[in-house]
């Protein structure tokens, strides 16, 4: 048997009928309000059934509504996933979380700038199909950017073969802490383009990439430049130039760091100062430091010592001292301590 | 009798009920947050100025995009005070606009006006 929504509805309507037509109700007067009723409530009926009927077809377009609209936000999903590729994660965090305007505001804040290229890219490269320097070039900007995005940092941009990363913005963990990850992930960098130059050479490319890396920590104009309709998160400023000055500089495989950053990690790496140079706006003369070899990574190394102030300059790495430089250590402290002794009568 | 017009809202429709030319408009979507607030006073005035009505011609047009269940109840009532306008003599033309591809309200007006039978009733679809 069918099943009718309204059937008890429908019933009493028939009753209704069924006891006007019998002519049980003699008095006029009665039968005729009861017709009247009759009518009203079949009425009454007819607007119930319009209303539901009415009620589901609109719930029955929200929810088409509602499924266009989750379509779309897929699809917007998608589309800025896509997008975010072409942003820094950060950038792309910062501006989707709503903390980040995207407007034409920058702000000067202390950053560590990593600047690096490949050595003579134009010659390396010039004998190469473009199918062999896609796949170097990809594979490159591939390893280098997966190991930025472990040390946290902010991938500014692919000049062709040259990459600007900067820490401290829009996170940072204070100026010491994002010059230390900087040099460590630029130390990781050099490690794995070592391992991708046996590769490369396996492959059959004959001259493999070197890379080249410029370090610098100063005060730097962060934020978007550009126009209101197309805009670049990006930084400027002598500071910048200078990590760029100081790449330029770097040896093949090599890390060149000014003195800025150099005093932040210098317990991170042996190195080795190298002749000052100018760079064009800045004042002071850079004096800048190769990274020659790596220590024990981090504080709780009890194997070097390196301490420093205005007049002072202690390193110590127990690790390469052999006992007869021991010997000579303790002699040349001692005498350190005696001297500090008759300077302090 | 003064005449009522409300402008258009997000939520509510422009209404224009002209009671010397006898022509009244409903055009918008309709879903107010009180809908006794928003036609109230309208449907009141237009009931009393209905009743004075005698041999004269009335002109309702309904435009509507969407409305809500108690949007519809109201949709009901003025359908049927229109109907008995014309029961009681008087030529009652009422018509109902609708965007020609928006096949829910073509249907909608087709059910309101199936129980007139006094009143003259036409739809005329326009393009969105």
């Amino acid at each position: 048997m069918d099943f009718d929504l309204f059937e008890k509805e429908v019933r009493i309507i028939e009753r209704g009928k069924t006891l006007l037509e019998s002519g049980a109700i003699t008095c006029e007067e009665a039968d005729k309000e009861y017709k009247k009723l009759h009518s009203a409530y079949k009425k009454l009926f007819k607007m119930t059934k319009r209303l539901v009927k009415m009620s589901d077809r609109n719930e029955e377009k929200l929810n088409k509504l509602a499924q266009t609209l989750d379509e779309k936000s897929k699809m917007l999903e998608g589309l800025s996933g896509k997008l975010a590729k072409y942003l820094s994660p950060q950038i792309y965090e910062s501006i989707f979380s709503g903390e980040q305007d995207v407007s034409l505001t920058t702000q000067r804040k202390k950053l560590t700038v990593y600047f690096s290229d490949i050595k003579n890219f134009t010659q390396t490269t010039e004998d190469l199909q473009p199918e062999d320097l896609t796949y170097l070039l990809n594979s490159y900007f591939t390893e280098m950017s997966a190991i930025a995005l472990k040390h946290g940092a902010t991938i500014d941009k692919f000049i062709g073969d040259a990459m600007l990363m900067f820490f401290g913005d829009p996170e940072t963990k204070g100026v010491k802490e994002d010059a230390r990850a900087c040099l460590r992930m630029a130390i990781e960098m050099q490690q794995r383009m070592a391992d991708l130059k046996k590769v490369w050479w396996e492959k059959g490319y004959e001259h493999p990439f070197e890379m080249r890396i410029g370090i610098n920590t100063g005060y730097c104009n962060v934020g978007n430049f550009g126009s209101e309709d197309r805009m670049d998160y990006t930084i400027i400023g002598g500071e910048v130039n200078l990590a760029a000055r100081l790449e330029a500089s770097a040896d093949p495989g090599g890390i060149l760091m000014s003195y800025e950053t150099y005093s932040q990690v210098k317990d991170l790496v042996e190195t080795e100062a190298r002749e000052p140079i100018q760079v064009k706006g800045i004042r002071r003369e850079v004096k800048p430091y190769a990274v020659t070899s790596i220590l024990k990574d981090n504080d709780q190394n009890q194997h070097v010592i390196r301490q420093g102030c205005n007049g002072f300059d202690l390193f110590l790495n127990l690790d390469k001292l052999s006992d007869e430089d021991r010997e000579k250590a303790k002699q040349d402290l001692s005498k350190a301590l005696a001297s500090l002794g008759e300077n302090a009568r | 009798m003064d005449n009522i017009l409300i402008a258009a809202t997000e939520r509510s429709p422009e209404l224009d009920f002209n009671f010397e030319t006898n022509t009244f408009f409903l055009k918008g979507e309709s879903y107010p947050e009180d809908v006794t607030e928003f036609y109230g006073a309208a449907l009141k005035a237009l009931e009393a100025h209905v009743e004075d009505l005698d041999g004269g011609t009335l002109n309702f047009t309904f435009e509507l995009i969407y409305f809500n269940s108690s949007s519809a109840k109201i949709l009901m009532s003025l359908f049927d005070m229109m109907e008995e306008v014309a029961e009681e003599g008087n030529t009652v033309n009422i018509v109902w606009v609708y965007e020609a591809d928006d096949d829910n309200m073509e249907e909608l007006g087709e059910e309101f006006g199936e129980d007139l039978e006094k009143a003259n009733f036409k739809m005329k679809a326009i393009e969105g």
